[in-house]
């Protein structure tokens, strides 16, 4: 028994230094990409190009279920951007709420006929609108058919060649259609690219834009901060040096239109289409042979609502690691396929064997060490001090996220905040780290259920928040 | 060596990082609070110098000495910002002056820097601030592999355009995005007298794989001078070659371009027709009448869209056909004419534009 429980804790402590190693190696590439996208942000004339008419014309999708809340400062935000070609196309997915009667209101819109062919298909369109306003808007009403079958009902519907899809929950910063556009406007062959997605919790909001991002005192959105600069600000920026980038956030993600034709739009029986639609996509293009990119540019900036309850904490985490248990099970034919270049030698391999199991994995040590303590078959203050030393390690990688949100952004003005940062960053480990793992070890579960369905996000609206500060 | 030893100096490592990631964070935030207490202040003296010049109460001198002043970055983003705002001869006056300047010169000698981020703020520079003598420079610049780079160096063709520095843009123009192209096509307008017989000659050459971005340029750079050479390649074998002739010929309202459209919209490949019958919308000639009304049966329905919606451009003998079309035998036609006559004339405007 003992010999069983100390092979099982070597090839657990085995299996975090190799994925630690990894971390590691993403920590160090994101130093020179965030060093080279810094300098072309702040060495770009944002003005001048759209003066010069080059940024390309751009169809902003924007899916809503149930978005009453938000939907009205979201579209106004989004229909004012420092853009000069663009379109927005506004899904109304059979809302049981007033979305659709607060897009009326807000927006004057009247009913027009249907001109464009239905390429993909999607649930029944029960009438397209325009606006009486606002000559960018148009606004689809169809029957409910969730995310991905509103992303293709506007993906028919838009007239331009690169689409965006955005959370109706998400307000995207002014300039951040220009700067996400960089890589087009810089020649390189892109299929898609994504910006960062940050935590609008606790910030100061007027008219649907971000005033003054502020970390949210709150335990639950604060640490959710910190997440989020570390999975953008290194993760993404690591897999860009490596080439394999695969997670577009859904919640800000521009694509070229014809790809996305090409693959037959989003997959509606994918709970993570976003992920699952940048998957097919290196596999439509690898397998083509198209020289692509998909790409991920950190200035350009959307805030979202993240959840500030564990239940619905729960419900998100659970849903993104099932959709991510799912996906990787569903193109398990792409691991270790050198046709896929690094996608199938580096990237698949991450997500299964780093991302996807870990839960699992940290589980099995967990318990193993219990047992091993039991049996007195581990030495007591080694175990500690590996434990220890593995949380100080996830400390090192929250606070990484917060040096490259600090050398390259700086979004967080006051020290007050950056402290705040750097304490989510220490607390993040004890608890939370422990809950999510909890949230995705259950997704496992569900997943061999193959139970589908979003869950619940309770919005509360990006009315004036900020501690009342933003009259 | 025991298992506890080593995890007691990974232990202690991880320590040491972390205090010195803490310490980087404070120290990093403390520099920066600094620099802009130094540079904000300067950076007033510099506008209110650009402000005087402007007004025409000092000379360049002064100006070119508060940019001095400011860190190289600073200058730069300075002077990019200024330029939009101040144009001709007074800015040339500055660009002399700032000519001899040592900062200047480490800037022109970045040129050939090896991080291409060196080379970019070199770019940046002689964007605004490019003399005759910096064409050389400029040329190396517009060659550059990193695209940030060339893309900057473009603008500096808007003061110091030469035959040479435009044949490199235009020898280089197949390999550029659409995005890319359009800004090369705005920083070269003023330079037109250059820009078009360099054009016509590359488009002469018929059997150039590049053909079809060479035509597609000149259609964004919509110079009359273009017509002729841009019509005669409506035959050409390369579909999308006809399809770029067929997009650009709607802005050349001439009774050449005219023919050879009406010729393109029996093209083989919808995408020729698709984009022919759009250029004759915006060209808007009664005597394209009968081939739009033609095209409202095509088999293809973005041709018969695109032909409905020229139709609605040509006035009553359009709106006319339309209606005829919208009771006539070809139940697209009829479709699709219903579909453009229901439309209320805000969103027919949106649809065709």
């Amino acid at each position: 028994m003992s010999e069983i429980v100390r092979a099982v804790d070597a090839s657990v402590i085995v299996y975090f230094i190799v994925l630690n190693s990894f971390y590691a190696l993403l920590l160090v590439l994101a130093l020179p990409e965030i060093w080279g996208q810094t300098r072309l942000a702040e060495d770009e004339n944002l003005l001048r190009l759209q003066e010069s008419g080059a940024p390309p014309p751009i169809s902003i999708l924007v899916p809503a279920y149930n978005e009453e809340a938000t939907i009205e400062a979201s579209v106004t935000a989004i229909l004012t951007l420092d853009y000069r070609h663009y379109e927005v196309i506004v899904v109304n997915d059979g809302s049981r709420d007033g979305t659709m009667d607060r897009l009326h209101e807000a927006f004057d819109l009247y009913e027009v006929p249907r001109i464009h062919p239905e390429v993909l298909a999607s649930k029944p369109i029960r009438a397209l609108f325009r606006s009486r306003t606002r000559p960018r808007l148009v606004v689809i009403d169809k029957e409910n058919g969730g995310k991905a079958d509103s992303l293709n009902a506007a993906i028919n519907a838009s007239r331009w060649p690169l689409v965006i899809a955005v959370d109706a929950d998400t307000l995207i910063e002014p300039d951040a259609m220009l700067r996400l556009t960089r890589p087009f406007l810089l020649g390189l062959k892109v299929a898609a690219v994504g910006g960062t997605v940050r935590v609008a919790n606790g910030s100061v909001i007027r008219d649907g834009r971000v005033l003054e991002p502020r970390v949210a005192p709150r335990f639950l959105p604060g640490v959710q901060v910190v997440e989020y600069l570390r999975s953008f600000l290194y993760g993404r920026l690591g897999w860009n040096r490596l080439g394999g980038n695969l997670i577009i956030s859904g919640a800000f993600g521009l694509f070229r239109k014809e790809f996305l034709l090409e693959i037959g739009g989003y997959r509606t029986d994918s709970i993570v289409e976003d992920f699952d639609v940048v998957v097919r996509l290196h596999r439509h293009l690898r397998d083509r042979r198209t020289p692509y990119v998909i790409t991920f540019v950190p200035d350009p900036v959307a805030w979202t609502e993240v959840p500030e309850s564990l239940a619905v904490l729960r419900r998100q985490r659970e849903r993104w690691h099932r959709g991510l248990i799912l996906t990787m099970w569903k193109y398990r034919g792409m691991l270790f396929r050198p046709r896929y270049g690094r996608i199938g030698l580096l990237g698949m391999p991450f997500f299964t064997f780093g991302e996807m199991l870990a839960p699992l994995v940290e589980v099995i040590g967990y318990a193993v060490t219990a047992v091993g303590l039991w049996l007195g078959v581990l030495d007591v203050p080694i175990a500690v001090l590996f434990f220890l030393v593995a949380l100080s390690y996830g400390m090192i990688l929250s606070i990484w996220g917060i040096v490259l949100e600090e050398v390259g952004f700086r979004r967080y003005r006051r020290w007050g905040d950056l402290g705040r940062l750097l304490l989510f960053a220490a607390l993040e480990n004890f608890g939370y780290r422990q809950v999510t793992v909890w949230y995705r070890l259950r997704a496992f579960w569900s997943a061999m259920r193959d139970r589908s369905g979003w869950g619940r996000m309770t919005r509360t609206g990006f009315a004036p928040a900020g501690g009342g500060t933003a009259s | 060596m025991t298992s506890r030893d080593v995890l007691i100096i990974v232990a202690v490592s991880q320590s040491v990082t972390l205090a010195g990631l803490l310490v980087a964070i404070a120290v990093n935030r403390w520099i920066r609070q600094r620099r802009r207490a130094r540079v904000v202040p300067r950076r007033v003296v510099l506008d209110q110098a650009m402000n005087g010049w402007a007004l025409g109460e000092i000379g360049p001198d002064l100006v070119a000495r508060a940019l001095e002043d400011l860190p190289t970055a600073d200058a730069v983003e300075a002077l990019v910002g200024w330029a939009g705002r101040l144009r001709g001869e007074r800015w040339r006056a500055l660009a002399e002056a700032l000519d001899q300047q040592p900062w200047t010169a480490r800037l022109r000698a970045a040129v050939r820097a090896r991080p291409w981020w060196r080379r970019l703020q070199a770019a940046r520079f002689l964007s605004v601030a490019a003399t005759p003598a910096d064409a050389e420079l400029v040329a190396r610049l517009l060659g550059d592999a990193q695209p940030a780079v060339h893309i900057a160096a473009g603008a500096a063709l808007e003061r110091i355009a030469t035959p040479h520095l435009v044949r490199i843009v235009i020898g280089r123009m197949p390999e550029m995005a659409a995005p890319v192209q359009a800004h090369y096509a705005s920083v070269l307008r003023t330079t037109h007298g250059i820009v078009v017989p360099l054009l016509i000659e590359r488009l002469g050459q018929v059997y150039d794989p590049g053909l079809p971005r060479i035509v597609e340029f000149a259609g964004r750079f919509g110079d009359a001078g273009l017509r002729e050479a841009v019509t005669a390649l409506a035959g050409h074998a390369n579909q999308e070659v006809r399809v770029q002739v067929a997009r650009a010929l709607g802005d050349f309202p001439h009774a050449a371009s005219v023919a050879a459209l009406r010729t393109l919209t029996t093209d083989s490949a919808w995408e020729v027709r698709a984009q022919a019958v759009r250029a004759l919308g915006r060209i808007a000639d009664q005597v394209t009448l009968p081939d739009l009304v033609a095209r409202l049966g095509d088999s293809v329905w973005w041709v018969r869209l695109r032909a409905a919606l020229a139709l609605t451009r040509l006035g009553a003998g359009g709106r006319d056909a339309l209606l005829t079309a919208e009771v006539g035998a070809q139940p697209d036609a009829r479709f699709v004419a219903r579909l453009i006559l229901g439309l209320t004339p805000q969103a027919l405007t949106e649809f065709a534009a």
